[in-house]
């Protein structure tokens, strides 16, 4: 999460959010306690309101009288816990959790509601209602396009059938591939980026910004990548403008893992994906990286296939961090991380995140953690 | 403080690269990120307004604070679908101005994803969203105040909630059904002045059930 868009959300709210006693110090984070503190002491605990809403989340509809009257009638607040956290329970454990699943991955995904759209999310939801862990959404070889029995709410195993010898959850799924299509595989690039890292390119930016005009902020040297002067026919390395290579340093080490996969998500032996030239003739490896530059997830993490890179992004925190950000948003009913840049500073869900790693990324528990917070529960 | 704010700039200024566009290449859209045609790519304009950005922190505050709080999403286009259902709607029927028939025409309005286009449903509850809800929930009310007795959401111990009694009084367990909370005092004073003050009881019946879901689904 730490990123340019939290970089520019702290700043923003140290400039327009500050409170009473609230003062933006050098880094631009607020100094504690503030309006905005004691606007979170406020909430009260109510039982009540995270049952409904836990139950539009998790079943897709509200809670009947019956449950209602359950926790309402309970007694105290940790009477009411209990009760809560059973009906939670058994939620997760009901047929509507894994339509409700499928929802939320489709939505999180950007594709689906057809049989073959679906497969990516399908897998998603499979993992989640199953209590797998979230590595094998980009780690899996086998069974990542399951099919869904809607009525049942379950799932069974199957292989896509887009010419994979050894899958990668779905970053090797053919939906994927077909529906985030485009000239030099970029938009599957930033579909990973986005889906995964939950923020927005550029991503690998060290140092401070001098005064001035943009400079050049990756950790990547600039000729690592391609430009018209070291063989490439687009020119990464302008600075005319902006600075190109602090997005595609990045973006160029991953592309070319993706751009063998055609515009149906059927993987070829060559490269499939075009450049935005004219004819627009196919692109070339050099078109991304100069000779032998390996692929990579990000600067001193090498990938040279889509099972490294699976493995890549399931070992670094910030993915990790990131599902837990995305489960928790939608809790809260807030809107999508990156869209709507509804970040999640790190400090609100560290018990969440902490457990989530510390447990095989099992999403099943994780969500049970998130609707079981204290922020969750309070109004 | 500088270095917060000149970082984004680098994110939300990325344009494009040079190079030239294809020749056969429709016009790029209004609002897209490219610059000349004669030095940079199509680059997709979906980074977030800084000034939209900042009106919102204003009202929502921080992320420190505002990632705790519940935000107040639209209810989702499924979910109302399983809601009124699960609340008596047929949604399968046909009048032109049943609910379940402004159910199904209304997914544009009512916010539904577009995947087709790699686009999430949307979380925000616009005066479209929010009118065609109100005109489902109006004409929805009739087939719940009928339905509820029978319904199994709004039974316990097979003995069914009704809406209304005998005087024409809303009923706290029918409220609560219909809510998905306890009905408080607050709800129970709404729904009995809606009947009351209308200028018939059926009429009133309606609003009141209309408007008790409009207010209570305003968020999901």
């Amino acid at each position: 999460m730490r990123s340019v868009r939290v970089f520019l959300a702290l700043g923003l709210a140290g400039a327009a959010c500050g409170g009473a006693t609230s003062t933006p110090d050098d880094t631009g984070d607020d100094v504690p306690a503030d309006e905005w503190d004691r606007r979170l002491g406020d909430r009260v605990v109510d039982y009540n309101a995270a049952l409904r809403t836990a139950a539009l989340r998790l079943t897709g509809d509200l809670p009947t009288l019956a449950e209602i009257k359950a926790v309402a009638d309970a007694g105290d607040p940790a009477a009411q816990k209990v009760v809560y956290e059973s009906l939670l329970r058994s939620y997760l454990e009901g047929p509507r959790f894994a339509g409700q699943m499928l929802r939320f991955w489709r939505d999180t995904m950007r594709l689906g509601e057809s049989a073959t759209m679906d497969t990516a999310p399908r897998f998603a939801a499979q993992l989640t209602v199953e209590n797998r862990g979230y590595a094998e959404l980009l780690t899996a070889t086998t069974g990542t396009c399951p099919t869904y029995d809607g009525a049942a709410g379950t799932f069974a195993a199957a292989d896509c059938d887009n010419g994979v010898a050894t899958a990668a959850g779905v970053l090797s799924n053919p939906a994927v591939m077909a529906q985030f299509s485009s000239n030099m595989a970029f938009r599957r690039v930033r579909w990973v980026q986005e889906t995964f890292a939950c923020t927005a390119f550029p991503t690998e930016l060290t140092g401070a910004q001098p005064e001035g005009a943009p400079a050049f902020l990756s950790p990547w040297p600039m000729e690592s990548i391609a430009g018209t002067a070291n063989g490439g026919t687009v020119d990464f390395h302008d600075q005319s403008a902006v600075i190109c290579a602090n997005c595609h340093t990045t973006m160029n080490h991953l592309a070319p893992l993706f751009a063998n996969f055609d515009d149906a998500g059927q993987l070829q032996s060559t490269i499939q994906v075009k450049t935005p030239l004219p004819g627009n003739p196919l692109a070339l490896r050099t078109d991304w990286l100069p000779g032998a530059e390996p692929t990579a997830w990000r600067f001193g993490a090498p990938a040279a296939d889509l099972p490294a890179l699976g493995a890549a992004m399931a070992a670094d925190p910030a993915i990790a961090e990131c599902a837990v950000a995305r489960l928790w948003n939608w809790a809260l009913g807030r809107g999508d991380i990156v869209d709507t840049l509804a970040t999640v500073p790190s400090e609100v869900i560290t018990a969440q995140v902490a457990a989530f790693t510390g447990n095989g990324m099992k999403l099943k528990d994780a969500i049970f953690a998130v609707y079981t917070s204290d922020d969750f529960v309070r109004f | 403080m500088r270095t917060s704010l000149l970082l984004p700039s680098l994110a939300l200024l990325a344009l494009g690269c040079t190079g030239e566009l294809a020749t056969d290449e429709p016009p790029l859209p209004t609002g897209n990120a490219s610059a000349g045609t004669d030095n940079t790519f199509d680059h997709p304009d979906s980074n977030i307004d800084v000034w939209e950005l900042l009106d919102r922190m204003k009202a929502e505050g921080p992320p420190r604070y505002s990632a705790r709080m519940h935000a107040c999403a639209k209810l989702k286009y499924d979910t109302l679908g399983r809601l009124l259902g699960s609340r008596g709607v047929d949604l399968a029927a046909t009048g032109a101005l049943s609910a379940g028939k402004l159910y199904r025409d209304g997914d544009q309005a009512l916010g539904a994803p577009n995947f087709a286009a790699r686009q999430r449903e949307s979380r925000e509850l616009t005066t479209a969203t929010a009118s065609r809800m109100f005109d489902i929930f109006v004409q929805a009310a009739p087939e719940i105040i009928a339905a509820m007795p029978g319904l199994p959401a709004c039974q316990i111990a097979g003995q069914g909630a009704t809406m209304f009694n005998a005087d024409n009084q809303c009923n706290p367990d029918g409220i609560t059904c219909l809510l998905g909370v306890p009905a408080t005092p607050s709800h129970l004073e709404l729904c009995n002045l809606a009947v009351t003050r209308a200028s018939d009881v059926e009429k009133g019946k309606r609003i009141a059930v209309a408007s008790l879901l409009a207010a209570a689904n305003t968020c999901e």
